[in-house]
């Protein structure tokens, strides 16, 4: 593919690893950004962002107009959903979602009118009067999520803002196939640029970083001309060779800053925030025109799709809509997102979610997994590919064996997920999946960990409340007979005399028994004798 | 259909390919050593290639492992093929496939298999053979230049498969030089004469010791240095494992020849003597048995360098890759263990994961 000679504007460091896969980014990124008819239903999954699944607010049958709220956040860690379009609530149930489980999750089911007719907008009146809660209260009433593939809710990925220098904008779309950002910026890097400026509001005297892959010129070219026309000299461009994947958060910081978001730590708190190019223009739309995030631009492409292009897609809308709308072939594998870090769904009933950026439709043969594993030969090749300098072959090592503690060592869960080891590895060992085995293993153990000492903490508390119970009913029943003793000590003197007398009779008496029975005693006490001697 | 799970895309290799390259790369010096020591190289490759294959079938088979996509992922067949690129040209048949059939059997299969073998197959198969038939082990022609009787294509044959040759020439003969001394392998000869109290200006005036490292062999370790570079160009290899045992060789020999050349070699003989380019560039590069971190490929390289000059100027045998790779491959589990890399993130690889970063 055709490289920018474009010079970076800041100095770019070095990423351990990485690798050059086939772009098969022409294919999609040759045609203007286009829209498709509107499917027949929308399909809108309540879990469709990173957090908890939002709250359905409207009833089966009621109408909605496009961009009114139909799901509240549950809590801070979850996103608004609005109505992609007007139209009416047919079902609010489970549907297989866009997930790697393939599984069935809550969805809220809409039939379009077809008239598309927005609901009241309120837009901002003038952005540079509101204050910082203002913006990002905006921010977070339309639903914005990260929509670099994580769905992060942007509000809280902003809240932070004490000791933030700089901000990156994550243009470098590393994996193959996928050219939306590519074609965003290409047509609308103003609206870009002046989310970033947004968002650049939010702090104080803050640096905007564009971090963008060579390998596209043309967005290159149309972020400078849209920074001279607004006047936007604060945002450096930093043009990184292409190499996958050096869009990830971590690598794209060490690429731009040279230096490595310590483990356990945020970017926040080397002074970074990132955000990636849709999600300014998201952020861009939602404070200037009010409108909130209902749908996004999608990479249709795949040796099976017949129009590969770049389409606005509404929020919901079923792939098998995609693929029929394209005239495409039935796709051999159904891929959402990239070839590197995407996932296959089960079928294509499934609608797209804020966080698909790119559908595959792949043709027999286009995809290379299908190959069955041999041995692992040590050859280190995953070594060299890994960007978290990691020893993959270990990880898989432990991992199959089930040796966690070992893997944990490894430092598995500093592993990315970004398929780098597996992509070269020569014996086609799928690696990922035997870390994410590992990883989903680990925390699983660790929650029954969790549960079982809260069991036993639970138990022993009882132990020891019973315990105490006992000892508390033994104090008592110990003071109770002391008590008696004491009365009866204190009864004992009362009655003194009245004992004496009783005593002095009794004596007399025996003295009486003692004296008629000497005789017969006598004779005993022989018997006796005799009878221990013979036991002798 | 199952679902697959990320990542989707592949690169279009695998380890047949690589297998292949090795073997390829292998060509160059063994065409040189067959125009140098005859058939009988060739001899020797077809009995250790069939006995390899033949013995990888049946252990498989008793193993209750598919048959066929492993006996096709050439790793047998490339064990085999360096075993026997080896073996001195006229080793008697059954001692070929005693050697490779130990390699497969116990070398390989009794660890479990291809990736799980500690030490490489067939230094473990050289070296048995080596210490069981010394004699043979060490009889080799001398470079056909030099050669007396040369050795023809059926005269090989027949003393490979029944100890004598068609007409009547005995092996004896046919190790004879032009100067009608017994031949070995200029290390050997330079171990001799040593060993007679001469200096090694004095051993070199032999005719046997001719140009870089003697009569022949410089131009078979020439051959391998050239294969392996296209490997290294191909990355079927890493560079560093081979730079590593040159590096290793010159870091005792060096020393060694300044102090003394009287007694000690001058590097660069070592460097196209004997089995180096071929031990450094296709027998210590074997990645089941090497090791994979970025460190570990430099300490394990250096290592087998420096053990090889050692056994071959102090030691009793006249050539050590073998020797050394063993030694190393043994230590390979420690040097992997201590030289992990530091994680992205992590501010030192001594710290555990657990405790943090400062």
């Amino acid at each position: 593919m055709e490289r920018s000679s474009f010079v970076s504007e800041i100095p770019i460091y070095e990423i351990p690893g990485g690798i050059h896969p086939e772009e098969h980014k022409t294919r999609s990124n040759q045609t203007n950004i286009r829209r498709l008819p509107l499917a027949n239903e929308l399909v809108i999954n309540l879990k469709g962002q990173a957090g908890n699944r939002s709250i359905p607010i409207v009833e089966v049958g009621e109408a909605v107009l496009k961009g009114q709220v139909i799901a509240e956040c549950d809590g801070i860690f979850s996103a608004y959903q609005h109505a992609p379009t007007s139209g009416t609530i047919i079902a609010i149930e489970k549907r297989t979602i866009a997930h790697p489980s393939g599984l069935d999750d809550l969805c809220i089911v809409l039939k379009p009118d077809g008239d598309d007719q927005w609901c009241e907008l309120t837009s901002s009146s003038n952005i540079e009067e509101m204050d910082r809660e203002a913006v990002l209260a905006q921010i977070f009433e339309k639903g914005v999520v990260g929509l670099g593939g994580a769905s992060f809710p942007s509000h809280i990925k902003l809240k932070q803002h004490e000791g933030v220098h700089t901000l990156i904008i994550n243009a470098a779309e590393c994996e193959p196939y996928i050219t939306c950002d590519d074609k965003l910026l290409q047509e609308h890097a103003k609206e870009v640029l002046l989310g970033a400026e947004i968002i650049s509001k939010l702090y104080q005297d803050i640096n905007i970083v564009i971090g963008i892959e060579d390998n596209k010129p043309q967005a290159i070219d149309a972020i400078q001309q849209a920074r001279k026309e607004l006047e936007l000299s604060n945002i450096k461009l930093g043009v990184v060779p292409t190499k996958y994947p050096s869009g990830g958060e971590k690598q794209l910081i060490q690429l731009l800053t040279g230096k490595e978001v310590p483990h356990g730590k945020l970017p926040a708190d080397l002074g970074l925030i990132m955000h990636n190019v849709g999600t300014c223009y998201a952020i861009h739309l939602a404070l200037t025109e009010g409108k909130p995030l209902v749908e996004r631009l999608v990479t249709l492409t795949g040796d099976n799709c017949k129009e590969p292009g770049n389409y606005w897609i509404p929020f919901g809308t079923p792939v098998d809509h995609l693929i029929k709308a394209t005239q495409s072939d039935t796709p051999k594998r159904l891929i959402m997102g990239g070839p590197m870090m995407g996932y296959e769904l089960p079928h294509a009933h499934v609608g797209i979610v804020k966080a698909t950026n790119c559908i595959i439709m792949s043709a027999d043969g286009e995809l290379g997994m299908d190959q069955t594993a041999l041995p692992c030969i040590r050859c280190g090749a995953c070594m060299d590919a890994c960007p978290a300098s990691l020893l993959p072959q270990q990880l898989y090592w432990h991992a199959q064996a089930d040796e966690f503690d070992k893997a944990e060592e490894y430092d598995l869960f500093d592993c990315i997920e970004c398929g780098a080891c597996a992509y070269v590895c020569p014996s086609h060992i799928p690696l990922v999946q035997h870390y994410r085995y590992a990883k989903s293993t680990i925390r699983n153990n660790r929650v029954e960990k969790l549960k079982a000492e809260k069991a036993r903490e639970r138990y022993e508390a009882r132990q020891e409340r019973l315990e105490r119970v006992k000892r508390e009913k033994a104090e008592r029943h110990r003071k109770a007979a002391e008590a008696r003793k004491k009365a009866a000590e204190e009864a004992g003197k009362k009655d003194a005399k009245k004992a004496a007398v009783q005593a002095a009779l009794a004596r007399v008496q025996a003295k009486k028994k003692a004296q008629q029975s000497d005789e017969s005693a006598a004779d005993k006490n022989q018997s006796d004798d005799n009878h221990s001697e013979g036991n002798n | 259909m199952a679902l697959l799970s990320s990542p989707f895309a592949k690169k279009t290799n695998s380890v047949t390919q690589m297998m292949l390259w090795v073997v390829g790369a292998t060509l160059p010096g063994l065409f040189v050593l067959m125009y140098f020591f005859g058939v009988g190289v060739l001899v020797n490759l077809v009995i250790a290639c069939t006995t390899a294959l033949v013995a990888e079938a049946l252990i498989l088979k008793l193993r209750n492992r598919p048959v066929m996509p492993i006996l096709w992922d050439g790793s047998a067949f490339v064990t085999a093929w360096l075993l026997a690129l080896a073996l001195p040209p006229l080793l008697p048949w059954w001692m070929t496939v005693l050697g490779t059939a130990f390699a497969i059997v116990f070398a390989k299969h009794v660890y479990g298999g291809l990736g799980n073998n500690i030490f490489n197959p067939a230094m473990v198969g050289y070296v048995l053979l080596l210490i069981s038939f010394p004699l043979e082990m060490t009889t080799w022609l001398p470079p056909q230049s030099l050669a007396e009787n040369p050795v023809g294509a059926i005269e090989a044959v027949s003393i490979i498969f029944t100890g004598a040759a068609s007409n009547e020439t005995t092996i004896d003969m046919l190790k004879q030089g032009v100067d009608g001394y017994t031949m070995a392998t200029p290390l050997d000869h330079i171990k001799t004469e040593l060993a007679q109290g001469y200096r090694i200006p004095e051993a070199e005036t032999a005719p046997i010791i001719k140009g870089l490292s003697g009569a022949g062999w410089q131009w078979v370790n020439l051959a391998f240095l050239a294969g392996g570079l296209v490997l290294m160009a191909k990355k079927v290899i890493g560079w560093q494992i081979p730079i590593a045992v040159l590096l290793g060789m010159g870091l005792i020999a060096l020393p060694l020849f300044f102090a003394n050349s009287d007694y000690y070699l001058f590097p660069m003989f070592h460097g196209f003597a004997g089995a180096t380019m071929l031990g450094a560039f296709f027998i210590a590069t074997d990645p089941v048995t090497a090791s994979t971190t970025a460190k570990g490929r430099w300490i394990f390289g250096i290592g087998i360098g420096a053990i090889t000059v050692l056994i071959r100027t102090f030691g009793g045998y006249p050539d050590a890759i073998a020797f050394a790779v063993l030694l190393m491959n043994m230590a390979v589990p420690m040097i992997d263990y201590y030289t992990k890399p530091r994680t992205y993130g992590h501010a030192d690889k001594k710290r555990k994961a657990s405790e943090g970063v400062k």
